[in-house]
């Protein structure tokens, strides 16, 4: 993000806020969804960031640092999201199809089922260091800058997800498992 | 298959496989909004890009002092109009009258000129944004926690409270928060009717209630992996209602952000460590649940300042 752009919308330039607002929505709403596993829930926080962002943008001392002040921000209106609200997520199970289905794309299909239930059952705390530093590539000292923690919280909070998801992913190579899913 | 760096490989690819979204509608929906929302000022500079001249500071200077005496003029015209509503000599005991008061929050006296609310806010009678310290007027639609259609009191109701500091703020309609998530933290809620209480939040078992101040005080007693005190005899704004207040065991078998115990898609504690209280009235023949959560017991005088001050139109 361009240094004067972000100075021209601290002082109330809505075209320059406009041009900021487009570069980043995508980025945030895929950041959100990611964080809430909702749709609906994301757009709501991406909506409530980038108002919060203009409104507040004055007070962004260093204009250099918009990045990750902005992230900060809409990580915290997901935390808003997430602990307002909770849609109905499916309860999805792997069906048996007609198709013969190669072990690999089995095995690709059950990894994103079991990913998803894994992640859902992480709290929003560990699903955003997960985001941030898997999804954004950030690196864990930035991750920890945008959450106001220390970088060792971040490194644990990313142990602590990891280790869960692993989890989550050796509990699908049981036999029984593998028989339910597959039957 | 389960090595740190083949999970790692997985979940990158998982977290990139998801459809791409657009952000179109939002951003739209952002744009239009952008008149009608005012930017915080600081009160320090922001970098600028070019030094300012002479003739500039000078003009500076010149719409300072303009505004300030605009605001000036402005506050003592409120101020005689609304007899001193949002200066510190209000009391919470004598609540504006509706009929002379749109029902709008009431203007406040607060320095700072970031408290302007959007006229979607206005419209529905609350304010969003930093809250100023003192008295703050309601007029809004009370509904169950999962949200309006899942049932809302058949009327508004118009309310007016105390805030103690500027440490408040308020996202969304019928919602306050103060201090700072987690460590210190707590937001308050003011709903209509609940009508599921979480029978077993973890396992998601919940059971439907009769929306009732009893009713719905005895169901908040048996939810699986809490400890209640109560219910017990309160007033709120002179209505006398129920208390019950929860803590949340600290083996609960799922995470706190998974332990939905009002009903199946509503809220969950804050922490394993919130205090949460849930004080229960009828109000015009329908049950309003003035709910608060707090994660540090530093917050509870502020809290129950809002409680004791709110009053009913």
């Amino acid at each position: 993000m361009e240094s004067d752009l972000v100075v021209r919308a601290q002082h109330g330039d809505k075209g320059a806020y406009s041009l900021i607002a487009a570069d980043v929505a995508d980025r945030f709403l895929a950041v959100a969804r990611r964080i809430l596993r909702d749709l609906d829930l994301a757009e709501d926080a991406t909506q409530q960031a980038l108002l919060a962002i203009w409104q507040d943008l004055p007070r962004l001392r260093d204009p250099a640092r918009f990045e990750a002040w902005s992230y900060r921000i809409l990580v915290h209106a997901c935390y808003t999201e997430g602990r307002k609200h909770r849609t109905w997520a499916p309860n999805l199970r792997i069906l048996p199809s007609d198709e013969p289905v190669a072990d690999d794309e089995l095995r690709s299909v059950v990894d994103r089922d079991e990913l998803e239930r894994g992640f859902r059952r992480l709290s929003i705390d560990h699903r955003t260091v997960v985001v941030l530093h898997h999804f954004l590539d950030l690196p864990l000292d930035r991750v920890a800058e945008i959450l106001g923690v220390p970088t060792g919280t971040a490194h644990s909070r990313l142990h602590y997800a990891m280790r869960a998801l692993r989890a989550a992913l050796d509990a699908e190579t049981r036999p029984t498992t593998t028989r339910e899913v597959a039957q | 298959m389960s090595a740190d760096r083949d999970t790692t490989r997985i979940v990158r690819s998982w977290l990139r496989t998801d459809e791409h979204e657009s952000a179109d509608r939002v951003l739209d929906t952002v744009l239009a909004l952008l008149d009608a929302t005012p930017q915080r000022r600081s009160w320090w500079p922001a970098r600028r890009i070019v030094p300012m001249n002479a003739y500039a500071k000078l003009a500076i200077v010149i719409a300072v002092v303009a505004v300030v005496a605009v605001a000036g003029v402005s506050l003592f015209s409120a101020n005689n109009r609304l007899g001193g509503i949002g200066g510190p000599a209000a009391t919470p005991s004598t609540p504006p009258a509706s009929a002379t008061v749109a029902p709008t929050p009431l203007p406040t006296a607060s320095p700072t000129p970031s408290a302007a609310s959007s006229p979607a806010a206005a419209e529905s009678g609350w304010t969003t944004g930093p809250l100023a310290t003192g008295p703050h007027h309601a007029q809004i639609e009370l509904c169950d926690p999962r949200g309006p259609r899942f049932g809302c009191a058949p009327d508004k109701v118009a309310f007016s409270f105390d805030l103690p500091s500027d440490q408040w703020s308020s996202r969304y309609e019928g919602i306050l928060e103060v201090g700072t998530f987690p460590d210190s933290y707590a937001w308050m809620w003011f709903m209509g009717p609940v009508h599921t209480v979480g029978t077993d939040p973890c396992a998601g078992k919940a059971s439907s209630i009769t929306p009732t101040v009893d009713g719905l005080a005895q169901a908040l007693t048996t939810i699986n992996g809490t400890d209640a005190v109560g219910p017990t005899d309160i007033t709120v704004g002179g209505i006398p209602g129920k208390l019950v207040e929860l803590t949340i065991h600290d083996d609960i078998p799922c995470a706190i952000t998974d332990f939905y115990y009002l009903g199946d898609v509503s809220i969950h504690p804050n922490a394993i460590g919130s205090t949460i209280r849930l004080r229960i009235i009828d109000v015009n023949g329908s049950p309003m649940v003035v709910y608060s959560d707090q994660t540090n017991a530093e917050l509870e005088p502020q809290i129950e300042h809002v409680v004791d001050s709110i009053r009913f139109d």
